[in-house]
């Protein structure tokens, strides 16, 4: 479904992607992971031909994003980090609006229109402008507007975050929902988030990608000594705070240990 | 395709005006104000002609236009919805279009409005209806050059009262710049005095329309919608 190969990107002298180079296939659920600032938006915005890569290329579906990008976008569905709302317009002006500008054909927009609006629970504020919905429609708006053209692809950038527990429950639930019929990546630094609906993890770290790996196969492989001589699996959370500790892995792990024995009484 | 995408663009474009006070404001406000001046006009002239008129709405389009203009792509960039746009299937040339489109028919309706001066006249008189639809025209295509002017300024930044500042700047030198001719010659002063909006008004308002004239605001308009596209090309609002 999508491949990229040795993709950099620069702004001036600052590299904010280096070499970057996986594989996706058709149905698989990936999450980007990393600090603030990483590369996560970066990347994104390249697969989604929203910013041009300073080298490398990227496939999806064996069509260069560069070269022929409307033909990529057709099959992308995007959500970036800050919802992109047209606050003044209602949420059912604005979801046509987005059905038209995708180029659904006439005769399905209001099919699709209706299954968009189903799938992320917004029949009650159709009517609504968007401008007086809480964050949390705000953001199932957002995805609505990203699935609306029923793409193979969901690009969705920080979905949940600035949103409560509960507004951030029903977002992963739409998300999981998704998912059976669509490739997706997601990117946060809410490492629970990825825990619960990703299949694989991509860490970027300095534009870089440190980990490219199964969930499963990296929560297994990674473990840890919890103070009393037992080694028991570490989570997600502790695998990132190693992976992007400044210093070596030994110090870090002593900082995790001192954490759990502190917790553990 | 495109040509429904562009549709799309300029249609959501126009019902956002009205969305929003500043079409409201915009509307009102001009109509006032051509109200005055053109009863003040007709009222001390006493001549079944808009010669004059045309001059004052030249004038107050100069100050208008850039207020109608400033939001176009700053908004977008501000609200995140640019990518989203450029994100979708559509090209760049269509959201240009679309959304220049968009402005031209609100731009166009505000037109349509001062046509009672028209009939105000045609009822109490005999105007040269020719003249008249010469000057109209040509106040509408000075108006179409002076939107793509705002519009390109608006893709050059995120803030809008810097992008209507910097619309007032290029469209006060384009209108102002012919009394700077006496400090040149030569070529110098044919190269300012074609660029002068001024000059090329004039001729439509006592009804002379040349090729040249039109050629004057259909080039200018294409260069600053193309400028304008190359602008969100290359992301200089990034």
């Amino acid at each position: 479904m999508i491949i990229t190969n040795n993709i950099s990107k620069h702004f001036g002298s600052f590299q904010a992607l280096s070499g970057v180079s996986f594989e996706i296939k058709q149905g698989e659920i990936v999450g980007f992971l990393g600090k603030n600032g990483a590369g996560k938006t970066t990347l994104m915005r390249i697969l989604t031909s929203f910013l041009p890569a300073s080298s490398g290329t990227v496939l999806i579906d064996g069509v260069d994003v560069a070269q022929d990008s409307l033909i990529t976008r057709q099959k992308i569905g995007y959500l970036p980090e800050t919802p992109p709302l047209y606050l003044n317009m209602t949420v059912k002006d604005y979801l046509k609006f987005a059905a038209e500008i995708k180029g659904i054909p006439a005769k399905k927009r209001r099919r699709q229109f209706d299954n968009a609006m189903a799938e992320c629970q917004l029949e009650e504020v159709v009517n609504k402008t968007i401008a007086t919905l809480s964050k949390g429609y705000k953001q199932r708006v957002g995805i609505a507007q990203a699935i609306i053209h029923e793409p193979k692809l969901l690009i969705l950038d920080e979905p949940t975050s600035g949103l409560d527990p509960i507004q951030n429950l029903q977002i992963r639930n739409l998300i999981k929902n998704l998912k059976d019929q669509r490739t997706v990546i997601i990117s946060t630094h809410i490492l629970s988030e990825i825990e619960h609906v990703a299949q694989r993890v991509l860490m970027i770290k300095s534009g870089e990608i440190i980990i490219d790996e199964a969930l499963d196969s990296l929560m297994r492989s990674h473990s840890i000594d919890n103070g009393s001589g037992q080694r028991r699996q570490m989570s997600l959370e502790e695998i990132f705070i190693q992976q992007h500790s400044e210093n070596s892995d030994d110090s870090m792990s002593s900082h995790i240990n001192s954490s759990l024995v502190n917790d553990h009484g | 395709m495109i040509m429904d995408k562009v549709y799309f663009i300029a249609k959501k474009e126009l019902l956002s005006y009205f969305k929003s006070p500043v079409a409201y404001i915009t509307l009102v406000l001009a109509i006032s104000i051509f109200n005055v001046f053109f009863f003040l006009i007709i009222d001390q002239n006493r001549e079944v002609t808009l010669s004059d008129v045309f001059h004052v709405m030249e004038f107050m389009f100069l100050f208008l236009v850039p207020i109608i203009t400033m939001r176009l792509f700053s908004e977008e960039k501000v609200n995140g919805t640019m990518e989203f746009l450029m994100t979708a299937p559509v090209t760049n040339t269509a959201i240009v279009m679309g959304k220049y489109l968009g402005v031209l028919v609100f731009f166009s309706l505000l037109i349509c409005l001062t046509l009672i001066y028209f009939a105000i006249i045609e009822f109490f008189g005999s105007p040269d209806r020719m003249t008249i639809a010469s000057g109209y025209f040509g106040v509408w295509l000075e108006g179409a050059f002076f939107i793509a002017v705002g519009m390109m300024a608006s893709s050059w930044t995120r803030n809008q009262i810097v992008a209507a500042m910097t619309s007032y700047v290029i469209l006060f030198l384009l209108y102002f710049m012919i009394n700077f001719t006496k400090y040149f010659s030569g070529p110098a002063e044919t190269v300012i005095q074609y660029m002068s909006t001024l000059v090329h008004l004039e001729h439509f308002i006592v009804g002379v329309i040349t090729p040249g004239d039109v050629v004057y605001y259909l080039s200018g308009i294409f260069i600053c919608l193309l400028l304008t596209r190359i602008s969100i090309e290359n992301r200089l609002f990034q």
